[in-house]
């Protein structure tokens, strides 16, 4: 008797297909998703008044904590008030048309609506205070922001080396600071971890460890509550 | 050392006797039975603060309430001659916890403080967790949940709002400990003070039943409670040795 497989294959044929396509599918999505989600995302938002932290901070030098005064004492670092752009720019530069603007929100009393950039999932609860009480520099997390016109973030970057580009695509060093953070970093837990495992806290500051960091950073429930 | 090395090394360390012990804090809930009236302050304080989300009748009726902390009630007897045993039922951060051993994905892990964490956005919806939790303490989320406005805005922002599909339980108000450290560290103090953490339903507590505070200390308020004739743990037989301390109640025979 002669046994041929043909009829169960014939019967295969539809399932093997489906198969091919879901093959094709699969490697298709992977490859879009990558493409998607894992292209580096430069968020730099056009701001309602073109703020440019590169004439405050960088060319005159005013430290960060003179507008972003919450940070030293609080969770979240807060953005300014109008009144304390207005507490100079009553005197300073006020012909400027952006500061005109800025005088506008500040006689109609409204607060300018500025958009966030640099934020965090809401499942992370991250402390600005004991972040700048330890003595890290603002920088290690938010990069040059004093040679940045715009504010800008890269949140995720699996192809190039940097977390932080300029507004004009030209990538900006990060001096090697204190505080272990390396531009290679993503915007992300990462970025947190490598640092916390690279550092001790002696006497209230973050001091550089060979091996180990402190046990209490490293806990999950340190920032996801 | 290779990468499976290190894992096994991390795991042995924290499953050496005595391990716990070595940290700084071991917080411990005592709560008083006899003190307890069976109110339930504790309960709504716990969904204020937590961000526990009403589920609404469906839900409800297939037993998918969210509660970190409840009133359990046991009646006695057949009426009129009946009693009601009442007792506040939370998760009892067990140092032998039995839900940790089954996470795949080490959403719940025991912390340094003594206390079984629960980390939602590691959490993978398995329900294993609850599946091995002996006290039925653990809550999973079938449902997204939204707050009308204004309801949305009474929200706690130190706590994350969960998802569907994450597992969730009592946490020791780990935010208002979190806080303690943090004002500790800001007073230049090494250590939280006795009393200073208060969980919300400890805070609650119109009869002050619930106590909060860390064992290691023996000078603390609940250290020298436990140390009392009355103190038991619920389900000790199991060797979960829980760190929610209950105080029997003191009957007087009729």
């Amino acid at each position: 008797m002669n046994v041929s497989i043909q009829p169960a294959l014939k019967s295969l044929r539809t399932a093997a297909l489906i198969a091919l396509f879901a093959l094709i599918g699969i490697c298709f999505g992977y490859f879009f998703n990558f493409l998607v989600t894992d292209n580096p995302q430069v968020s730099a938002p056009e701001q309602p008044i073109a703020f440019s932290h590169k004439i405050h901070a960088g060319d005159n030098e005013i430290p960060c904590q003179y507008c972003h005064t919450e940070a030293r004492r609080s969770p979240s670092a807060g953005v300014p008030s109008v009144s304390k752009c207005m507490g100079c720019h009553t005197e300073v530069a006020t012909e400027s048309p952006l500061i005109r603007q800025v005088t506008e929100y500040w006689e109609n009393k409204e607060p300018i609506p500025w958009i966030k950039v640099h934020d965090l999932p809401d499942f992370v609860h991250f402390t600005h205070k004991r972040h700048v009480q330890a003595g890290v520099a603002c920088q290690t997390c938010h990069g040059p922001v004093e040679t940045m016109d715009r504010i800008a973030v890269h949140s995720r970057n699996n192809d190039g080396p940097t977390l932080f580009a300029s507004t004009t695509g030209q990538i900006t060093n990060l001096e090697a600071s204190n505080s272990g953070a390396t531009q290679n970093d993503h915007w992300e837990m990462g970025l947190c971890l490598n640092c916390h495992k690279q550092h001790d806290v002696v006497d209230g500051k973050a001091v550089r460890v060979a091996e180990g960091g402190f046990d209490n950073g490293l806990d999950c429930w340190t920032c996801h509550k | 050392m290779s990468f499976l090395d290190r894992i096994a090394e991390g795991w042995r360390k924290n499953r050496k006797p005595g391990y716990y012990e070595n940290f700084d804090y071991h917080w411990t809930m005592t709560i008083d039975l006899d003190q307890c009236s069976g109110c339930g302050a504790c309960v709504t304080a716990c969904q204020a603060e937590n961000n526990l989300p009403i589920v609404g009748e469906k839900a409800f009726a297939k037993g998918r309430e969210v509660k970190w902390l409840r009133m359990e009630h046991y009646w006695e007897g057949e009426y009129p001659d009946v009693k009601l045993n009442i007792i506040p039922m939370l998760c009892q951060h067990c140092d032998n916890a039995p839900c940790e051993t089954v996470c795949p994905v080490s959403a719940t892990y025991h912390n340094q403080d003594g206390l079984n964490t629960q980390i939602y956005n590691r959490c993978i919806g398995t329900r294993s967790c609850a599946v091995y939790c002996p006290y039925e303490v653990r809550y999973f989320n079938y449902n997204d949940h939204t707050w009308d406005s204004p309801l949305d805005q009474q929200l706690n922002p130190d706590v994350s709002v969960r998802e569907k599909g994450v597992m969730e339980k009592c946490t020791f108000c780990i935010q208002r400990v979190r806080q303690a450290k943090d004002t500790a560290k800001d007073d230049g103090r090494r250590r939280v003070r006795d009393g200073e953490v208060q969980p919300a339903c400890v805070q609650t507590c119109p009869s002050q039943a619930m106590a909060f505070g860390d064992r290691n200390d023996p000078e603390s308020n609940v250290s020298q409670t436990l140390a009392g004739p009355r103190a038991y743990r619920v389900l000790d037989e199991l060797n979960t040795k829980s760190s929610v301390v209950y105080l029997k109640k003191v009957e007087t025979e009729a």
